[in-house]
């Protein structure tokens, strides 16, 4: 048996143990290591085991990872959540559509906080959908642009995928969320003007709440006015230079306890239960990392990715066609895997075709996180729709998914742009001295 | 419906309201709570003093070297207290299909094969401790036993075999 297939028989092995309910961790690092100890020799995939485990959970660029966590469960636990939706209504909601707009803005500020599709999209839905009703906004366009808005909680920073991409591609953690901010924010950009065509072409879409004056809108800005600093502080000072990744997260720890402190709320409880989410969430990820790793290991040693990036080359395929297919691959595996299992399988095998081929690891990153999200609202799996549908469950699965259609192609024309123009990932980067 | 986010330990409710999933942890599952929380708090400390002493012109020494020991704090009890709590991350397409007697099954193939992995880096882990030991690894510049890290991991990994094969073969009600 050439490497080759055993190469491909250990990914179809992995699809089967991980359909099967195995952890995906677990999953990863057995496949790994069988297909390790059968192209080497058993003892080398056992050394190789103990040798990757422990430089994994000895890192101190890993830090950064529980480190950004606790600083998320704090500002949870500071009761930083609902904030930003509601001074962004404030703001816009007079407008047509200006309801689906401020959800949008409070999907992107919560993302910053919380690292999560899922926790964006049922935070911000549980106080906007509400108001959008009342409002009298079409159930379905409501419910599509939260949906949609949830998934800028992966991408922008300080955002959890990007973190654990960063780690198994051994990518500055640095660099890959200054790529992050021009995308993301033109992601949230993309949707409203989606917001603001489909309410000009059918006002009945999302029709004007009332106008809140100005006495009202500007006072409304101290209740999340910390936290932007916060996230301003911790994201520019990573920019700058001021501090390493991990130092950031450090540094947005301390601020939030500060934050927490000044809103009034801390206590020993909420600490505790802050310190353990935290914790819960580092080990099974760690998990995860030692698994993608001896994985990554046992792709590279049977030269899978050698031979499709030489059958790029071979047939003279544009490498724009080659980063067309992979992003169909994610599309379809995206419809049954979850975020996180689907980063992790593909990683080790489209990462070096992409490198080969002359992209840069780095948007490479964005690219995977941005195909990534279009999983959490792309039918069958589009958790996303689930959490909204759990929320009103008046409102038909079949109306939400139609709801999201706008918003898919908004999706597929961003995702279009950033393959495009790599500028739109890589200017900020190299303007920063990342 | 409950929905759980996988990547983030969170869970929603049907009112869309957000928390963390709390499962009851045991002794053990404590013990690692309060390790680890001694290791974040020391992680964010010894970071946060080695910024401000940066810019104010006060040096910490070996500072990445301490947080780096943390960290293996923080990552075994972390592991051992997902692996008491069941907060791995998996797939559930199928299983979410079958009959609970049919997922119980599964969970235990599950459990069995997570043992044997954690017991196979434990084992890996002590072959390469047990090459190095004379060789007084330690860290560059405040001198932390590099041998002690490597005993707490092998500790972790062999208690999370333990935990999987014990969760595998109790029979559930």
């Amino acid at each position: 048996m050439t490497p080759e297939l055993i190469g491909l028989a250990g990914i179809i092995l992995l699809l089967v143990l991980l359909t099967l309910g195995v952890p995906i961790g677990v999953t990863l690092a057995l496949v790994g290591m069988a297909g390790l100890a059968v192209l080497i020799t058993p003892e080398a995939a056992i050394i190789k085991g103990g040798v990757v485990s422990f430089e994994v959970i000895s890192k101190y660029e890993l830090g950064v990872l529980p480190l950004f966590l606790l600083m998320a469960h704090i500002c949870f636990a500071a009761g930083a959540s609902r904030d930003f939706f509601d001074v962004a209504a404030k703001f816009v909601g007079h407008r047509r559509g200006g309801l689906a707009l401020a959800s949008i803005g409070g999907c992107a500020g919560f993302g910053a906080i919380s690292g999560s599709s899922l926790a964006t999209v049922a935070t911000i839905s549980s106080v906007a959908l509400p108001e959008m009703r009342k409002a009298g906004y079409h159930p379905g366009f409501a419910s599509g642009a939260l949906a949609a808005g949830g998934t800028l909680g992966s991408l922008i920073p300080p955002s959890g995928a990007l973190i654990v991409f960063g780690i198994i591609a051994e990518q500055s953690i640095g660099k890959l969320f200054a790529a992050a901010i021009i995308p993301g924010l033109s992601q949230a950009l993309f949707y409203m003007a989606a917001i603001a065509l489909l309410c000009w072409w059918k006002p009945s879409l999302g029709p004007s709440a009332t106008r809140v004056p100005w006495r009202q809108r500007l006072p409304s800005l101290r209740k999340i006015i910390d936290l932007l600093l916060l996230i301003i502080f911790v994201i520019g000072g990573l920019m700058v230079g001021w501090f390493t990744p991990t130092e950031a997260a450090s540094v947005g720890v301390v601020g939030a306890l500060l934050l927490w402190t000044l809103r009034g709320g801390i206590s020993w409880k909420g600490l505790f239960e802050a310190l353990r989410s935290t914790l819960r969430t580092t080990g099974m990820i760690y998990i995860v990392i030692i698994g993608a790793i001896l994985f990554a290991t046992f792709i590279s040693t049977t030269g899978i990715t050698d031979i499709m990036s030489s059958a790029v080359t071979d047939f003279h395929a544009s490498p724009l066609i080659a980063i067309l297919v992979m992003a169909l691959v994610l599309l379809i595996l995206g419809s049954f895997l979850d975020g996180l299992a689907l980063m992790l399988l593909t990683t080790p095998i489209f990462l070096p075709i992409a490198v080969e081929l002359g992209y840069s690891p780095i948007w490479f990153g964005i690219f995977l996180v941005r195909t990534m999200e279009i999983g959490f609202v792309h039918p069958p799996l589009g958790l996303n729709v689930y959490v909204i549908q759990a929320m009103a469950k008046d409102i038909p699965l079949a109306t939400i998914f139609r709801g999201i259609i706008p918003f898919l192609v908004v999706d597929f024309l961003h995702l279009g742009l950033l393959i495009a123009v790599p500028a739109l990932s890589l200017w900020l980067p190299s303007v920063t001295g990342q | 419906m409950t929905i759980k986010d996988e990547s983030s330990d969170l869970v929603i409710d049907d009112e869309g309201h957000v928390a963390h999933e709390a499962a009851p942890a045991g002794r053990i599952g404590e013990t690692a709570y309060l390790v680890g929380a001694v290791g974040l708090l020391t992680a964010t400390a010894t970071d946060a003093l080695a910024v401000a002493g940066r810019h104010t012109g006060f040096h910490l020494l070996g500072s990445i070297e301490i947080v780096q020991s943390a960290v293996v704090f923080i990552a075994s009890a972390a592991m051992v207290a997902a692996t008491v709590v069941g907060s791995h991350a998996s797939v559930h397409i199928l299983t979410e299909r079958l009959s609970e007697t049919r997922v119980r099954s599964l969970a235990k193939f599950a459990g069995l094969l997570s043992a044997l992995l954690f017991g196979i880096l434990a084992a890996g882990s002590i072959w390469v401790a047990s090459e190095l030991w004379s060789g007084f690894e330690q860290t560059e510049l405040i001198g932390i036993p590099l041998k002690w890290l490597r005993m707490i991991w092998i500790a972790a990994a062999l208690l999370i075999a333990f935990l999987f094969l014990r969760s595998a073969l109790r029979p559930k009600p």
